[in-house]
């Protein structure tokens, strides 16, 4: 993978073709997805803003992943949640990245 | 930074590779097929290839979507593009794919309404956006992608947008990799899976592998530590005579996969009958359509396409790249014809293609970044 893998505190750390530190890879010709921080839950809509390690910010959405809080670790490729990572919901992971 | 880093890690790259060689049978070629564009770019990126022992090839697979489309849906695109009143939205590196006559960028360049979009959510909001106007996503990808388009038509039809349709490219994994399997005379010793695929679909998927085929397959991440390590699990089931599905990316793959994302995909798509793969032909069963439950949303149904089937270029050799036989700079345009700036085959369209991640980390930057 090109570039820096955000890896916000979370294993991982692929990347994706947003508007983030990843912008100008083609998202499904890498197979790629980035991981994201969730900061805030629109329970209604089943989105959540997430932001990955640049402090880019984007609204994804976590109906794939099931329920999720604040501080969950997402694995999203296309502006969808595919993954969560249950173990990275400690508070202290969020500070990092 | 924490978990990216520590997979590009230079002295433990060093340390894996420096673990090869004990793996290798003296005078034997070993020859793994990684499936994945994202893998292919990592390869190149890292100089992997320069840490391997003699003996041991990678060969490039079919696992970029976009350089597996043929011109004839690329056409399909464009004629959608240019009917009036219609916006179509694709993903970045679709707009340079080649056509018969011009790619999309070249059809919006001449005044077709072509947008990039980096999710199929993007190009329904757009749709929201302009209820005047039709809305067509072009989709493509393989089952890591096909979920968000699924999703997207889930939405669209809960919302009620009339305006949005999709003209589904989507494609699956196994069928292809069958169709490497099934070639006579091909000789690929072991895979690296593709991890994201499996996060949707699960390692279980790739059982066939093993099972049917007898070559073990190692689903893997893809930072460079990643693919490192997943050679050297292909090496040692080789050495040990081990056929198996093992799974390097285990802090994303699961076994099963998602069920959601599964169910999703079973809900808005069906198989296609067949499904023409650029280097590979037509593969039954290798593709998706959207299901008969949403009809209504298939771009198929609203616009009329000319939905021929196209030879590549004369010159291009893409098929020979895709299935291996050939490596990026054994085809006769490569870096000649044939540059990213103009690309004349799909592999040189995407970075993740393998002629475009060669040309650009091989052979005009000869000292490749490693870890």
């Amino acid at each position: 993978m090109t570039g820096a893998g955000p890896g916000v505190g979370v294993p991982g750390g692929d990347v994706h073709a947003g508007g983030g530190a990843h912008a100008g890879r083609c998202v499904t010709c890498a197979d790629a997805a980035e991981w994201m921080r969730v900061v805030e839950i629109d329970a209604g809509n089943e989105t959540a803003r997430c932001v990955d390690a640049h402090a880019h910010s984007e609204t994804v959405a976590t109906e794939l992943v099931g329920a999720v809080a604040r501080g969950d670790a997402l694995l999203v490729h296309a502006g969808v949640a595919i993954h969560r990572d249950a173990r990275s919901t400690a508070p202290e992971d969020t500070a990092d990245g | 930074m924490r978990f990216t880093h520590e997979f590009r890690d230079g002295k433990l790259g060093r340390a894996l590779a420096d673990e090869l060689p004990a793996l290798v049978e003296a005078g034997r070629t070993y020859k793994l097929m990684e499936v994945c564009g994202g893998h292919t770019h990592t390869i190149y990126r890292y100089g992997i290839e320069a840490l391997l022992p003699d003996g041991v090839e990678l060969v490039h697979g079919p696992g970029c979507p976009v350089c597996v489309l043929p011109m004839g849906r690329v056409d399909d695109g464009i004629a959608i593009a240019r009917q009036p009143d219609v916006i179509l939205t694709c993903f970045g590196d679709m707009m340079r794919v080649p056509g018969s006559h011009g790619s999309l960028q070249e059809a919006r360049s001449l005044g077709a309404d072509v947008r990039m979009v980096y999710s199929p959510l993007d190009a329904l909001r757009i749709a929201r956006e302009n209820p005047d106007r039709e809305v067509v996503f072009f989709a493509l990808g393989f089952e890591t992608t096909a979920p968000s388009t699924a999703l997207t038509l889930m939405r669209a039809r809960r919302d009620g947008i009339r305006n949005f349709s999709c003209l589904c490219n989507h494609v699956l994994i196994e069928p292809p990799l069958r169709a490497l399997l099934d070639a006579p005379g091909l000789q690929i010793d072991g895979f690296i899976g593709p991890g994201h695929v499996a996060t949707v679909i699960g390692a279980q998927a790739f059982a066939f592998v093993p099972g049917e085929y007898r070559r073990p397959i190692v689903v893997s991440g893809f930072e460079p530590l990643d693919v490192l390590q997943s050679i050297r699990m292909l090496l040692a089931q080789l050495a040990a005579h081990r056929c198996e599905v093992e799974n390097q990316y285990r802090r994303v793959v699961s076994w099963e996969g998602n069920p959601s994302a599964q169910a999703a995909m079973a809900e808005v798509f069906s198989p296609r009958a067949s499904f023409e793969w650029r280097g590979l032909g037509s593969i039954a069963d290798s593709a998706l359509r959207i299901s008969d439950a949403y009809a209504e949303l298939d771009a198929e149904n609203r616009f009329s396409v000319p939905g021929a089937q196209l030879a590549d270029p004369r010159e291009c050799q893409c098929g020979e790249v895709l299935a291996g036989e050939i490596k990026p700079w054994e085809c006769r345009v490569f870096g000649t014809a044939c540059t990213p700036e103009h690309a004349i085959g799909a592999c040189m369209v995407s970075p993740e293609g393998a002629c475009a991640a060669y040309y650009s980390y091989g052979r005009h930057r000869p000292v490749a970044e490693t870890v």
